[in-house]
């Protein structure tokens, strides 16, 4: 057996403040050539056991380092990061946060550079790694003009160039949209088959990352190492213990277990939409897939809460480019709508336009009788609420308390009513504890309740959300979600943007799909995704409609694209 | 407004940097090393573009200097056309920047002047010199006489003045090049070298934030209020998302910088040499040398 490259033995850390150690207590193994996949609900120190691999921690992070980290048998403690990048190379998850220089190559060269490699040396390893991520024809362009997955992929050039043996990726694709993770997975999949590099990857999207790994990490809520094993065996053994740790499965996996809890039990448990379909196809008999509860609701049949004619949208002012075009859209009261489409589609300045937030060019919008183009943000704020990507762009007040106040003296509440309302929305988010913290200091999840919570106080029946899930991990996106559809019951009409069509298709029940500033159509969520229109739109299907739409022998379930439809055991949640 | 122009070229390189040729030498000395992504000569007879960055910089500090210390309106105008002339024959221009100095320059001095001139203390104008008795506007027992006008001109000729020479620097340098050679040719250690570059970049990132964060804040409906206390208390709300961001970004960015070795060793490789040569010189002591007849004729000519 070979040595490891990187051994870890009882590694606990502490970030400096707080009160307990993630992970705690690690030991493991990576050896040439292995893909190693680290998984672990949200807060098990996944990301800081990442740092720990390449000396950040304890050199560069404030936090406390107990046991050892031996990299390529140095001991990361008594060696800089400078010595130890030459042995691991990191890829964190911002793609824009990674960029120094001005040109590709540039970039490139900037860490072989660091490291007093010959000039020619340099422009050798540059060259390699920019052809292998497909950029070598883009070495003079600005990394700013590459899209997302191509800057991902350029900080993978930028640690392939420092010709380390271990390549470790923090959450390299919670930052991309659908086509970005595409780019960044088929890259990572060469460099797999190569078996050049042991590959770290820090993961929660599974769906990407499952076909690619030998080996699964898997650490508990309290950073403890539960289970460290082959990547089938590990999830397809555990899986009941994976769940309970609150670990997310790939989507096919789920859909196979809750086909278990139904009496279809498919051996071995799928772990990609293409084994889930195969598996299905094996089976001579299913049973029939449920009617779609979201479809059927009859909520979608009230009278129009927002109508939109022709609606034209630039960026930059009078002479910016025309970003959205023409848009005619309905939504009716007590809709859960969600506008989808690829990076540039023109999505956020639709849903921007429809809120008031920016001003349309032509065209025009009307919601619940008023139009938010010229409305203030009183009149505006009654109708429609609007929650920005970072919830913490919204924060204007020093407490969670003030935080709602300013929207209802806004609105001119007495100050006698105020009291009883900030009360009923804190406990309705789940912030009822938390009345006199400062916004900033609320966690990822409560920052998000909160800036929902002061969209809606003024008592909007609209809520307009712009990429709520970006950057966030499953859990933290399912938490939202179900916040939004627990809304949508109580008759919130709800209108998101995402690129996050498995959500999509869980919760939303109209889909509009835009591309290149036009609305290509909408129509219910699981009509729209069983068309063609999601391909037209340069997107990617589900991973569930992905398993169901080939399905040779059961054509009954080529409309199943979401949990909800799949049959369910008695008693089990709709 | 190098920080201003770097940025400017570095949004467009690919219109601005010609693909070069394999093969392209690097003009070295000692080191023969040829270095096929070097950037192309520049075009004949555009030689600020083949200049040592320090070289622009330190050719018109005289010229600043003489700049801030004088009065009058003959070594100002001297000047300013002695930069124009430097900048119109030796930079790679672009056609808004030629119309911009050509067309929009005399104007911006004549109305910078008026404005100036209008807060000249009347007392401080001599009743004997040249314009004093000259009244251009009369407003009930205010007036408006050439000579302050004069003195509000000089002023702007010496503000635009200043302003192209820094020109001469900022519209041929790249941020790039100017830290090569601050590292390279004046041993600024690399650190703060490259740390200001990558700092460069957070700025446009910042503007954009900033736009999102006041939109943000419109929807909240806190843009609300005039006068002073509703302005601080907006620049507040602002100011605390951003620094929030700024903070988390620059902790990100340095965690990828060190995670590539920046740092590492006292030294880094440097794949495109800067060097002072003797056009460098040449450039820095003919400067010098108009910068000095300038003056002198201007003195001399009182």
């Amino acid at each position: 057996m070979t040595a490891p490259l990187l051994e870890l033995d009882a590694v606990r850390i502490r970030h400096e403040g707080a009160a307990r150690a993630t992970p705690d207590g690690v030991s493991l193994a990576v050896r040439p050539g292995e893909v190693v996949l680290v998984l672990g609900p949200s807060g098990c120190g996944k990301s800081t056991l990442a740092l720990a691999l390449d000396g950040l921690v304890p050199h560069a992070v404030p936090a406390e380092l107990g046991g050892t980290v031996s990299i390529a048998g140095l001991d990361s403690r008594d060696h800089p990061v400078g010595v130890l990048s030459a042995h691991v190379a990191m890829v964190f998850q911002d793609p824009d946060a990674q960029v120094v220089t001005g040109t590709l190559l540039d970039e490139v060269c900037f860490g072989p550079e660091n490291q007093l490699v010959p000039v020619e040396e340099v422009l050798a390893r540059g060259e390699r790694a920019l052809k292998l991520v497909g950029l070598w024809e883009r070495r003079f362009d600005n990394p700013e003009q590459l899209s997302g997955g191509g800057r991902q992929r350029l900080a993978i050039a930028c640690a392939l160039a420092m010709e380390a043996p271990v390549l470790v990726l923090d959450e390299p694709t919670a930052n991309l949209d659908p086509a970005g993770i595409d780019e960044v997975y088929a890259v990572l999949r060469e460099l797999a088959s190569t078996g050049h590099h042991a590959i770290v990857l820090v993961e929660h999207n599974l769906d990407a990352a499952v076909d690619l790994v030998d080996r699964v990490v898997v650490l508990d809520a309290d950073g403890r190492l539960a289970f460290d094993g082959p990547a089938a065996d590990v999830l397809r053994d555990h899986v009941d213990e994976l769940l309970a740790l609150g670990v997310w499965l790939p989507v096919s996996t789920l859909a196979a277990l809750r086909l278990r809890a139904a009496g279809v039990a498919l051996d071995p448990l799928p772990l990609t939409p293409s084994e889930l379909g195969a598996a299905l196809d094996a089976r001579d008999e299913l049973p029939a897939p449920r009617a779609d509860a979201l479809a059927t609701t009859p909520n979608g049949t009230h009278d129009p809460a927002i109508r939109v004619r022709g609606l034209s949208v630039r960026r930059g002012g009078r002479r910016g480019p025309v970003v959205v075009h023409d848009v005619d859209l309905d939504v009716a009261a007590g809709e859960f709508l969600a506008i989808v489409g690829t990076n540039g589609a023109g999505k956020t300045s639709l849903l921007q336009a429809v809120a008031g937030v920016i001003p349309a060019d032509s065209g025009s919008v009307d919601v619940l009788g008023l139009d938010p183009q010229r409305a203030d943000a009183r009149e505006r704020s009654r109708r429609i609420g609007f929650v920005f990507q970072n919830p913490e762009h919204q924060f204007v007040a020093g407490t969670v308390e003030d935080e709602l106040l300013v929207s209802l003296r806004l609105q001119g509440v007495p100050a006698a009513e105020q009291e009883a309302q900030v009360t009923s929305v804190l406990e309705r988010f789940g912030l009822a504890g938390l009345r006199r913290q400062h916004p900033f200091l609320l966690s990822g999840g409560q920052k998000r309740r909160l800036s929902v919570g002061t969209a809606l106080v003024a008592g909007a029946p609209v809520i307009a959300l712009d990429e709520p899930t970006f950057g966030q991990d499953r859990e933290r996106a399912a938490e939202l979600l179900d916040m939004l559809h627990a809304l949508h019951r109580q008759g919130t009409t709800v209108l998101i943007v995402t690129h996050d069509l498995q959500l999509v298709a869980d919760y939303a029940t109209r889909m509009a799909v835009m591309a290149d500033g036009r609305v290509l159509g909408s129509g219910p969520t699981a009509e729209v995704l069983a068309g063609p229109m999601i391909e037209e739109a340069g997107l990617r299907h589900p991973p569930l409609a992905r398993a169901t739409r080939g399905l040779a022998r059961h054509p009954e379930w080529h409309g199943v694209t979401r949990m909800s439809q799949l049959p369910a055991s008695e008693g089990a949640r709709a | 407004m190098t920080a201003a122009e770097a940025r400017e070229a570095g949004e467009a390189p690919a219109t601005e940097r010609p693909q070069p040729v394999a093969g392209a030498g690097v003009e070295t000395g000692s080191t023969p090393v040829t270095d096929p992504f070097a950037e192309p000569p520049a075009p004949n007879g555009r030689f600020l573009h083949a200049l040592n960055p320090l070289a622009k910089l330190a050719a018109p500090l005289p010229a600043i200097v003489v700049l801030v210390v004088t009065r009058g309106l003959a070594i100002p105008t001297a000047l300013l056309l002695l930069a124009l002339a430097v900048l119109f024959v030796g930079a790679r221009l672009r056609a808004r920047t030629v119309v911009l100095l050509v067309v929009g320059l005399p104007p911006f001095v004549a109305v910078l002047g008026a404005t100036l001139g209008v807060w000249v203390d009347p007392r401080s104008i001599e009743a004997g010199s040249p314009g004093a008795s000259v009244v251009l506007i009369e407003v009930g027992g205010w007036q408006f006489t050439l000579a302050a006008y004069l003195i509000g001109l000089a002023t702007a000729l010496r503000i635009s003045a200043l302003l192209v020479l820094s020109l001469i620097a900022g519209l041929t340098t790249t941020g790039p090049d100017l830290v090569r050679a601050l590292v390279q040719n004046l041993r600024v250690p690399y650190r703060v070298g490259y740390a200001a570059l990558a700092a460069l970049r957070f700025v446009p990132r910042f503007r954009h934030e900033l736009e999102v964060i006041r939109s943000a804040q419109r929807v909240r409906g806190v843009d609300r209020g005039r006068g002073p206390v509703a302005a601080v208390r907006r620049t507040l709300a602002v100011s605390i998302p951003l620094l929030a961001g700024a903070i988390r970004h620059a902790e990100r960015v340095a965690l990828a910088m060190d995670a590539r070795a920046f740092g590492a060793h006292p030294t880094r490789t440097e794949r495109t040499l800067s060097r002072w040569r003797v056009r460098d010189t040449v450039f820095v002591v003919l400067f010098w040398a108009a910068t000095a007849a300038v003056t002198w004729w201007g003195l001399a000519g009182r």
